[in-house]
């Protein structure tokens, strides 16, 4: 077993338990701390990729605005923090069977696939080249601007569904 | 470009009625019979203007019409006429004319509206009888389902939601076969060939094979067998005839039924002549079963309507069997007793709803020995029950008996069944006549007699019927050219080898019984 | 540092960059007017909608350009423009009075509305997995707050989050779905994926998942079964105008999306993924159908009647042939009008005073004839029409797809299809009779109708007779965009 591996696991560990945390939690403020570790753990596998940027804007974005600005909400409402809620309804029985039915048919493809690799190497300047694919006509600059669209239209969305009446 | 013109007449003058009625109520009234019997006008110019039958010759078309509609689709706006379609033209006319006089008094509550769905009904059913393309046909029999469905719904008796729903399920789902079987054709006779066109005449003789033709027949026959009605298809008539006001039930009765009768002839067996062949013994004796079946219910029934409805499953069954049974004599008894049908039941229709006019009631029950107050209705009413009994000297004669000649040259044991017909039906009849109008007046009825305009009404009626079963000549030799030309078209598409020349199903006027046919058609395939 | 300026033809976008503007000038002219004149963004909003229908027609030259791989203006992004901003003309004429009845905020209305008609036409301009994923998060970001605006009702609300939670897990199905074709393809352009499927003898089994989830991504935006739970709820829910458009909308850009990547992007793969469709297809009309018999409700009907159209639509999908595709698209486009129409028909008897069920209930409609007549034509007109009945364009529609579907070879779909408009007539056929045979209670009064909603219900109207009695033109551009995604 490769170090790379032994890391693989520790990060997948830190990742789904996170995950398994948000879900099981009673309190919300748990769930929220352990949203964060997934987060985590997602980046960790970025930079295992030696996809350093997109790790550190894992890390910026999810972890710190978007699972602070959930613990702020939390915090501030008062209900919220202390109330202890039931993360069970009576559909799980349910909801275990078809999920691990779609994990064991996902497993049973997947593990069938020849999976296609690359051998080339991440280039040095993976940074400035991003940049620029992001805003050159010839690569992604057309998915960028109808980005910015979606994040204007779920600003608006924000603050319909925020305003007092 | 006359042809649409004569439907575009009718739609504008259901349009026009409704507009007027806005105003004044009975300017509705004068609108539609201004209209009807403008349009039966221009259909006698041209049948009198039609050439004669000798120098007519087999599948000559009186008048053909052929527009390009949605090319890419192959569907044309192919409208044509020929003798069979000129004359039940001429029956929609006529009994277009009857609807409009006998709801004269009729329906007060949005007079405008009714005669626009009756005028509506009358140019679905006049483009039915025209259209060439199978889409467009298949567009004008939806068509006059829907201002049908309103005609009973909005007019009707009691029940009549009911019944509307059961009518509009049934065709539509018959209607929706024949659409697949229309699709189906399309494509198969595209793939063959090349050529992807809904038009009648190009389909005529296509080389579907016939396997895949049974199957696309079997659709169109379902849609056919609900209109005709056949049994076991035929349960929504019942219902729908006793719901509907005098004016549906005689548009019902009179033109929609003839419309399957029509789509068999035209369409189901010059299309498919091998897979027509092949069902024909099972067909004719559906045929018998729903001339016997119809009968017997008849005799059962304690509701005029209901009573009169199931006397036509039985007439029906005629045409059925004239059908199938596919040779000169029995065709040309089915078209007579298509419009013998027509005038004789209408007027049985228009008399139930002139009696339910007078006593609101259609329970026979409670009628008997009405003959002592309404004696000019009462003979009406037995002269119409001998033409349905097939009285010789009547309409319903001429055409039953000529069904019967042909049915026994195709099928002996069969016509033989088929001719107990006139045993029961004599029995319904006369015990019809029997509890309306003789026998005790046990309600103490005093009723006013037939009004002179009634009495117009069952004058035309009568004449009618007396002339079909005098001198049906005029009617034979209008059809004839027609029938032989559909004859030659199944004959043509029929493209299996026989092995005894003379014994195809098709061919076989003389001696060939049905099973000779049968089995020289299937001992020509390998 | 050499820096040279994007080399874009914005007229390929020209559409979309309209409809875009008229929603920030909404927002902007918002801010500035009066609280009475808030009704004038509606026209607004109706402007740029048409500003930008006659772009996409004058637009379609043949050229078919597209941009960089992301966004295409062929024919059949232009065609399905026009569907949806036909859906979208509509609901703005639907909702000028609505909005104010009801109590929507009228500028952040207009303003979501026109966003999410971006998103819809951007999704059917979209030819890479990217673009696609953004249309589609745009358009439905939009329309969970639109359908959730209507702050009184307990129902919008509830509405909104069933639409949010079960319409984010489906966008997760749809990622998942792009990640795992762009594993095998290596690319997320759809030309780039049709020449990977073309490449490879056998068809590799994460390009087969991969279909198969984005199948079920797009299959809960379209509703079908058995992605189908949330319509009913939220289409009850939603205010009825949006409704309207997003049962339209919505639906036309799923399958806008599905069509591109399953004839164009797998079309080599037709034998994998044709009779899944066919299976979806044939489960769709039926559930719908069975499921709207039992409805009093006609918002709720409407929503299972619109379950069912889209299992009619796809039959043309998969059909998998040049006339099922132009049959799809003829189908969308008829659609467009008779659904939209049904739903203006609620709108203006919710107004009706005594109206228990909120114009939403059979009762409501009863005896609508003798006092609304011209409400009640189109209604009749607009059900006989889903219902396929002839001549009405609902029945083009239907012959058009299931003829497709015959000559695929597919000839158990037409039958299932045809079985069920039998079935579907029935319920169709109910508020018809309602409305003609049934005698309205005296307290429900029709109130008067708003002018601008008569004037959609009658082009609705007027469109589905001319479709159905005159539909060459449109039969002809239908055709020309199917050429425009097929080829040749």
């Amino acid at each position: 077993m490769t170090v790379s591996q032994v890391v693989f696991i520790l990060l997948s560990i830190a990742a789904l338990g996170g995950a398994l945390g948000v879900v099981f939690a009673r309190n919300l403020f748990r769930a929220a701390l352990a949203l964060v570790l997934s987060f985590v753990g997602v980046a960790g596998f970025y930079v295992l990729l030696e996809a350093e940027f997109l790790a550190m804007v894992q890390i910026l974005v999810y972890v710190g605005a978007i699972a602070i600005l959930i613990i702020f909400a939390i915090m501030l409402s008062r209900r919220m923090m202390s109330s202890e809620t039931q993360p069970w309804n009576e559909q799980w029985v349910g909801a275990v069977v078809v999920a691990a039915a779609l994990f064991a048919a996902l497993v049973f493809i997947l593990s069938r696939v020849d999976w296609p690799a690359t051998e080339a190497q991440v280039p040095a300047d993976s940074i400035s080249q991003l940049g620029q694919a992001l805003v050159s006509p010839d690569f992604y600059v057309l998915p960028f601007e109808v980005a910015s669209v979606l994040l204007l239209v779920a600003l608006v969305g924000a603050v319909i569904i925020a305003r007092e009446q | 470009m006359i042809l649409l013109w004569l439907i575009l007449w009718l739609l504008s003058g259901g349009l026009l009625a409704w507009l007027l009625s806005r105003w004044r109520a009975v300017w509705a009234r004068w609108v539609s019979l201004f209209f009807t019997a403008t349009y039966l006008a221009s259909l006698v110019v041209i049948w009198i203007l039609s050439p004669e039958a000798e120098e007519a010759g087999p599948g000559s078309w009186l008048i053909d019409l052929n527009l390009s509609w949605i090319p890419n689709l192959g569907i044309n706006l192919h409208l044509a006429l020929d003798g069979l379609g000129l004359l039940l033209l001429l029956l929609v006319g006529v009994l277009g004319v009857m609807t409009v006089a006998t709801s004269w008094t009729g329906a007060q509550e949005r007079t405008g509206f009714f005669h626009f769905n009756l005028l509506w009904i009358l140019a679905a059913l006049a483009g039915v009888f025209m259209a060439m393309d199978l889409v467009l046909f298949y567009l004008f029999w939806e068509m006059m389902l829907i201002p049908l469905y309103f005609l009973i719904g909005i007019w009707g008796y009691e029940n009549r939601v009911y019944a509307t729903l059961k009518f509009f399920i049934f065709t539509q789902a018959g209607g929706l076969l024949m659409l697949l079987s229309i699709l189906g054709l399309y494509f198969a006779h595209g793939n063959n060939t090349g050529v992807y066109t809904f038009d009648y005449f190009q389909l005529l003789g296509n080389t579907v094979p016939l396997a895949t033709a049974i199957w696309l027949m079997l659709g169109f026959f379902v849609a056919f067998a609900v209109k005709l009605p056949a049994v076991p298809v035929h349960t929504w008539l019942p219902d729908a005839h006793t719901q509907a006001p005098t004016a549906g039930s005689v548009d019902l009765a009179g033109l929609v039924l003839k419309a399957g009768a029509y789509g068999l002839l035209r369409f189901l067996v010059p299309l498919f002549p091998e897979a027509a062949g092949r069902i024909a013994p099972a067909a004719m004796i559906l045929g018998v079963i729903g001339i016997l079946y119809g009968a017997f219910q008849a005799y059962g029934q304690t509701d005029l309507k209901r009573m009169v409805a199931y006397t036509s499953v039985s007439h029906m069954g005629f045409v059925l069997l004239g059908v199938f049974a596919w040779n000169p004599l029995a065709l040309q008894g089915a078209v007579v007793v298509m419009i013998a049908h027509g005038i004789s039941t209408g007027a049985l229709f228009i008399l139930a709803g002139d009696i339910q006019e007078r006593i609101h009631s259609r329970d026979l029950e409670r009628m008997g020995g009405l003959w002592s107050t309404m004696p000019r209705m009462g003979a009406v009413g037995l002269l119409f029950a001998l033409a349905s009994l097939g009285l010789p000297g009547l309409g319903n004669f001429v055409g039953e008996f000529l069904v019967l000649l042909g049915a026994f040259q195709a099928n002996v044991p069969i016509a033989v069944l088929a001719t107990l017909a006139f045993v029961v039906s004599a029995v319904y009849s006369l015990a019809m006549i029997q509890r309306v109008f003789f026998g005790p007046n046990r309600e103490g009825w005093d009723l006013p007699d037939a009004s002179p305009r009634e009495m117009g009404i069952w004058v035309v009626m009568v004449v009618l019927i007396v002339v079909l079963g005098l001198y049906p000549r005029p009617v034979l030799d209008t059809a004839r050219p027609a029938l032989e030309a559909l004859q030659e078209y199944a004959a043509a598409g029929e493209h299996v080898e026989v092995e005894v020349g003379e014994a195809s199903w098709l061919g076989s006027t003389a001696h060939g019984s049905w099973d000779t046919a049968v089995d020289g058609v299937d001992g020509g395939r390998p | 540092m050499e820096i040279s300026l994007p080399t874009f033809d914005f007229l390929v976008v020209a559409p979309e960059i309209v409809v875009l503007i008229t929603a920030l000038l909404v927002m902007v002219v918002d801010m500035v007017i009066g609280r009475e004149q808030k009704g004038r963004l509606a026209w607004v909003a109706l402007v740029g909608v048409l500003a930008a229908g006659a772009l996409s027609y004058y637009l379609w030259d043949g050229s078919d350009p597209a941009l960089h791989d992301m966004l295409a203006a062929d024919g059949y992004a232009l065609f399905l423009n026009l569907a949806i901003l036909v859906a979208a003309a509509l609901a703005i004429l639907f909702s000028l009075e609505y909005t104010g009845r009801v109590g929507l905020a009228q500028g952040e209305y207009y303003t979501l509305l026109l966003l999410s008609t971006a998103g819809m036409m951007l999704m059917a301009a979209a030819i890479n997995l990217m673009t696609i994923f953004l249309a589609l998060e745009i358009l439905s970001i939009s329309l969970y707050v639109l359908v959730g605006l209507n702050r009184a009702e307990r129902r919008s609300a509830e509405a909104a989050l069933k639409y949010f939670v079960l319409g984010a897990f489906a966008s997760g199905f749809l990622l998942y779905g792009m990640a795992l074709i762009y594993g095998q393809a290596g690319t997320t352009s759809l030309a780039g994926i049709r020449a990977a499927v073309q490449a490879g003898g056998e068809p590799s089994a994460l390009l087969l998942v991969g279909l198969g989830l984005m199948i079920a991504g797009f299959g809960f935006k379209v509703a079908l079964v058995p992605f189908q739970m949330w319509t009913p709820d939220v289409y009850q829910g939603a205010p009825t105008s949006v409704t309207a458009f997003m049962s339209v909308g919505a639906k036309v850009a799923g399958f806008a999306a599905l069509g591109r990547v399953a004839l164009y992007a797998f079309g080599d793969l037709q034998g994998d993924w044709r009779w899944v469709l066919a299976v979806l297809s044939a489960l769709t009309m039926t559930v719908g159908n069975l499921a709207a018999l039992r409805q009093a409700n006609l918002k709720r009907m409407l929503a299972y009647s619109s379950i069912a159209h889209a299992g009619y639509a796809l039959a043309g999908l998969a059909a998998g042939n040049a006339q099922g595709t132009s049959g799809l698209l003829f189908y969308l486009f008829a659609y467009a009008f008779m659904n939209a129409g049904a739903f203006a028909i609620i709108i203006a008897a919710g107004r009706f005073e005594g109206a228990t069920g909120g114009g939403e209930t059979l009762d409501d409609f009863a005896g609508l004839a003798a006092r609304k007549p011209g409400l009640a034509v189109a209604m009749a007109l607009f059900m006989l029409s889903l219902a396929g009945v002839p001549p009405l364009a609902g029945f083009l529609a239907k012959l058009y797809v299931f003829g497709a579907a015959v000559r695929g070879g597919l000839i158990w779909l037409a039958v299932f299809g045809v079985v069920n408009s039998v079935i579907s007539a029935y319920y169709y056929l109910r508020v018809v009779v309602s409305m003609y045979m049934r005698e309205g209670r005296p307290a429900a009064v029709p109130a008067p109708v708003c002018a601008g909603l008569q004037v959609g219900v009658a082009l609705a109207a007027v469109a589905i007779v001319l479709l159905g009695l005159w539909p060459g033109p449109i039969v002809d551009l239908a055709r020309v965009a199917a050429l425009a995604l097929l080829g040749g």
